[in-house]
């Protein structure tokens, strides 16, 4: 059976900030009553609602329940919660409008990493036998990654400069970023090493923030807006989570998951991918076949704001405005979770 | 069974964890912590619906609509018993009790949410009941500080407030009640 067409008709991102002042139900409140407005539709009309979140980054257990008085749970609304990025929870809301009852879903991701240091609080998602009392932490890990893509020919050092040269300085153009700029090749390869052979450039910005999405099924959206932002396929795939019994210089869980969302069925003018390790996008490149034709990350990407478990529907964001606004056609939004690539999902959107 | 040098296999390994987080309280949460110390207690009144959240949030979780410091109210120092549980402490690290507590909620006067996890003195733990009406044993001025005060959850009054206590006034009828029983 064919999937029911669903489109995106509303968004929002909080401002992604090294540190936000104010708490994360907050964050998430001013997101998604931007979001609703910018659809609307009625939060009361919401169908379905679904939201990503993580507790160990937040700090206590149930946080992500504090979260839901963002989205006006009483009387009381259909919901769920994904321990996953919100693009995740976009895709849970995607699968829950196939059933055809609902016209409407309300997705949202929120993280605050300020808060806390990822060398300390990342190992505990690993599994807790072998790799969280090594301290396998993502910078670490993304380390062992990026000297993976070298010994096996496929990338250098400058390689990865590049990717964060074209990625800060896609990223002056967007208001909502941590870091931007104009970057010498030369000047970041002087820096030194944070973890060899990564250098603070290759590392993402700590940043706090949220971001929300409305979607709307078919006859609901034309109502709505007159440039609704098709979802035309996404689907998700995960990998072994021991990064040691994994070709790390690949990621066919990507490439699976383009081929199943139809990246195949025609050509995307643009991709937003979340490459949280400057290596990654390289990686990425090469398991979504995206070509030279392909504007990767014109938004600046992960490496320019990385609101953690916000990152990838972010992703999704920057890819459906861009058909909003006539600019791009066809575009691919890619999330990714766990370490070194471990889950990946894709999202190809169309206009009309 | 050892190894080639006659040791002993690892068994058990301890890893012990512990994480750290720095953030700094909302805007609602300091007013209400300030106003603690100053022996009072701070709502938050939503013009919309016209309940008041204690502590407050800055928004109304209802009409999901932002609040700021115009909408703060005083509520008073005292209330209701609207549920309880009393806890015989069993021994385990960290416990520090040895004898039956009590874990209340506490409905104040002019409040529309209630006070979790409040402690009961001046009375034998048999003898609580809801709809008792309590008033707080304050801390004196100079012992308040801003204790459990954190960024889970909206604030709490521990730093300030000892516990509660029965005021001697008739108890409140279950009916008038109800909503705010769990």
């Amino acid at each position: 059976m064919a999937p029911v067409d669903i489109a995106i008709v509303g968004w929002s991102q909080s401002s992604l900030v090294s540190a936000a002042p104010v708490s994360e139900p907050h964050l998430c409140l001013q997101t998604v009553t931007a979001a609703i407005a910018h659809s609307g539709v009625g939060l009361r009309e919401i169908g379905f609602t679904c939201s990503g979140s993580c507790d160990y980054l937040s700090g206590g257990p149930f946080v992500f329940v504090a979260n839901l008085e963002a989205a006006g749970a009483w009387p009381p609304i259909s919901e769920s919660h994904v321990e996953m990025d919100g693009a995740w929870a976009l895709y849970e809301a995607w699968v829950r409008l196939q059933e055809g009852d609902i016209d409407t879903a309300l997705v949202f991701g929120s993280g605050k990493s300020s808060p806390s240091d990822r060398a300390q609080l990342y190992p505990q998602q690993m599994d807790p036998y072998y790799l969280a009392p090594l301290g396998a932490d993502p910078d670490s890990l993304a380390a062992i990654q990026a000297r993976a893509l070298i010994d096996s020919g496929k990338a250098t050092e400058r390689d990865f400069a590049e990717v964060v040269q074209r990625s800060l300085r896609n990223a002056k153009s967007n208001p909502n970023v941590v870091q931007s700029g104009d970057f010498d090749i030369d000047a970041l390869l002087a820096a030194g090493y944070v973890n060899s052979p990564l250098r603070p450039h290759d590392l993402p910005p700590v940043t706090d923030g949220a971001a929300a999405v409305v979607l709307a099924t078919a006859d609901r959206a034309r109502q709505l807006t007159d440039r609704p932002v098709w979802i035309r396929g996404i689907d998700h795939r995960i990998e072994p989570h021991y990064p040691g019994v994994r070709d790390l210089t690949s990621s066919p869980s990507a490439a699976l998951a383009a081929r199943k969302a139809g990246i195949g069925d025609g050509a995307v003018d643009i991709a937003e991918i979340s490459a949280v390790y400057s290596p990654q996008e390289i990686i990425l490149r090469e398991a979504l076949g995206l070509g030279d034709s392909v504007a990767v990350n014109p938004s600046g990407g992960a490496l320019a704001a990385n609101p953690v478990m916000a990152t990838g529907l972010i992703r999704i964001i920057e890819a459906a405005r861009r058909v909003a606004d006539g600019s791009a056609r066809r575009v691919l939004a890619h999330a990714a979770g766990g370490q070194c690539l471990q889950q990946n999902l894709v999202c190809i959107m169309e206009a009309e | 069974m050892t190894d080639a040098t006659g040791a002993e296999p690892v068994q058990v390994m301890e890893h012990l964890v512990s994480l750290t987080y720095r953030e700094p309280l909302p805007p609602s949460t300091v007013r209400f912590g300030e106003a603690l110390i100053a022996g009072r207690i701070l709502g938050q009144k939503c013009p919309q619906c016209g309940r008041v959240f204690m502590p407050p949030k800055d928004f109304c979780p209802l009409d999901v609509i932002m609040l700021g410091p115009e909408h703060d109210v005083e509520v008073a120092d005292r209330g209701l018993v609207t549920g309880f549980t009393i806890i015989t402490p069993v021994r385990y690290y960290g416990q520090t009790k040895t004898e039956p507590f009590i874990y209340a909620s506490v409905l104040l006067d002019g409040a529309d949410s209630t006070l979790g996890g409040q402690d009961i003195t001046g009375l034998p733990v048999e003898q609580l009941r809801m709809g008792m009406r309590v008033q707080a044993v304050w801390k004196a001025q100079a012992d308040r500080d801003w204790e459990g005060m954190t960024t889970r959850g909206w604030g709490s009054v521990g730093g300030s407030i000892e516990s509660f206590t029965p005021t001697g006034e008739p108890d409140v009828p279950r009916e008038q009640f109800l909503e705010h029983i769990i």
